[in-house]
């Protein structure tokens, strides 16, 4: 009995010394890093003590009830409180046929300052224009028709391929795979989640890495 | 005198079963409180509330249950991990790993047949639940539930190292 007391610590002990592997180095720098912030698509103050990074696909539905349950009440508590620094990240998914377009429109959208009302507008409207593929109408509706006329300019010049794809390649660094996933960072750590949560249990855990300070 | 070597079948299957959930056990259970691969590493309030939105992502419980398998599991896993190493009260903890293994297995395949994306929670580390993860277990669970089973069985089964021997035929005595 004893043996197997004193064989159990060991086992203990050796899984507490030997897992202490994982992410290490300069893979851990640069994923703890914020790089390529696109400030129009950024919410709240860079120095907040919980970065947020969220890679979100428009026409994902679990992105949509994330945006309409969480979003706001995150926004209002955390974000405007100066607690979380919320990056909009896009990672538009291939089995979705219209995210790229509405990432184009939104991205285009934030270069004229207009990130917020569209993001909100494509969420609303998710459901039509999934089915239709009218993402241009959608936007139209949120912005002025001089705002659309740059919109839509800035869409078809393509400029904002390289934007999108940086997202992306940022999100695969993460190994994400799904829409939404978030990556929290807090005093050099890095918590990466999949889906969607329950504002009250988030609030706990960003409660949680804000005390750690 | 020994009867037989005591390692029958049996017993070698609830040796394993002991060695591999024992150890899964007590590495699930450490992983989600000290998040090994975090560095630096954050403090038991922060892993414990990561994990809770790993639970809050099956959609099971409300929240206040989902914060009390948060703040619980984790301490048992590491203690059932430890019982069933040490083998002591196995037919009682075999079973509580058995019940534990069945609604954690009821509830995987529940997500995977609503085509839920989330992560397993199995080990802290973000791990899509897959086709895989069920298989594996489901693998898992029956081998806890073989195991129980065996410890049963072991039980009223007499050891052959403390059976008692069978009485020697008497030699009549000659007068």
């Amino acid at each position: 009995m004893k043996l197997r007391l004193i064989l159990g610590v060991m086992l203990l002990v050796g899984f507490a010394a030997g897992t202490d592997l994982g992410t290490v180095g300069t893979e851990a720098q640069t994923k703890s890093t914020l790089v390529d912030v696109d400030k129009a698509k950024a919410l709240g103050s860079p120095n907040a003590p919980v970065t947020m990074e969220v890679f979100s696909d428009f026409q994902c539905p679990a992105c949509k009830a994330y945006y309409e349950t969480v979003w706001r009440r995150l926004i209002d508590n955390y974000v405007n409180t100066g607690k979380v620094y919320l990056v909009h990240r896009d990672f538009p998914l291939p089995a979705h046929a219209y995210s790229r377009i509405a990432a184009n429109y939104a991205n285009a959208a934030a270069r004229i300052g207009k990130y917020t009302a569209v993001e909100r507008a494509l969420f609303e409207a998710q459901e039509a224009w999934s089915v239709s593929g009218d993402v241009d109408g959608t936007v139209a509706k949120a912005l002025t028709p001089k705002e659309m006329i740059k919109v839509r300019a800035l869409v078809k010049a393509d400029a904002l391929k390289a934007g999108i794809d940086k997202d992306v390649e940022r999100g695969h660094l993460f190994n994400v795979s799904q829409t939404p996933t978030t990556i929290f960072h807090s005093q050099g750590q890095t918590f990466p989640y999949g889906g969607q949560v329950n504002y009250d249990i988030l609030r706990q855990f960003l409660d949680q890495l804000i005390g750690q300070r | 005198m020994m009867q037989s070597f005591p390692l029958t079948l049996r017993r070698a299957f609830i040796w394993l079963g002991r060695l591999v959930l024992g150890g899964i056990f007590l590495y699930a259970g450490y992983a989600k409180i000290v998040l090994p691969t975090m560095h630096p590493r954050p403090p038991l309030g922060v892993a414990l509330t990561f994990f809770a939105m790993q639970v809050d992502s099956y959609q099971l419980l409300p929240p206040w249950g989902v914060t009390f398998v948060a703040h619980t599991l984790p301490f048992a896993e590491v203690a059932l991990g430890l019982l069933l190493l040490a083998g002591w009260g196995l037919r009682i903890w075999s079973t509580l790993v058995s019940l534990i293994m069945a609604g954690f297995f009821a509830a995987v395949v529940r997500s995977y047949a609503l085509g839920l994306e989330i992560n397993c929670g199995c080990f802290a580390t973000p791990e899509k639940l897959t086709g895989i993860t069920v298989l594996r277990d489901g693998l898992l669970l029956a081998l806890v539930l073989l195991m129980t089973v065996f410890a049963f069985q072991e039980a009223r089964a007499p050891h052959p190292w403390t059976a008692p021997q069978k009485p020697e035929p008497q030699t009549p005595k000659s007068q």
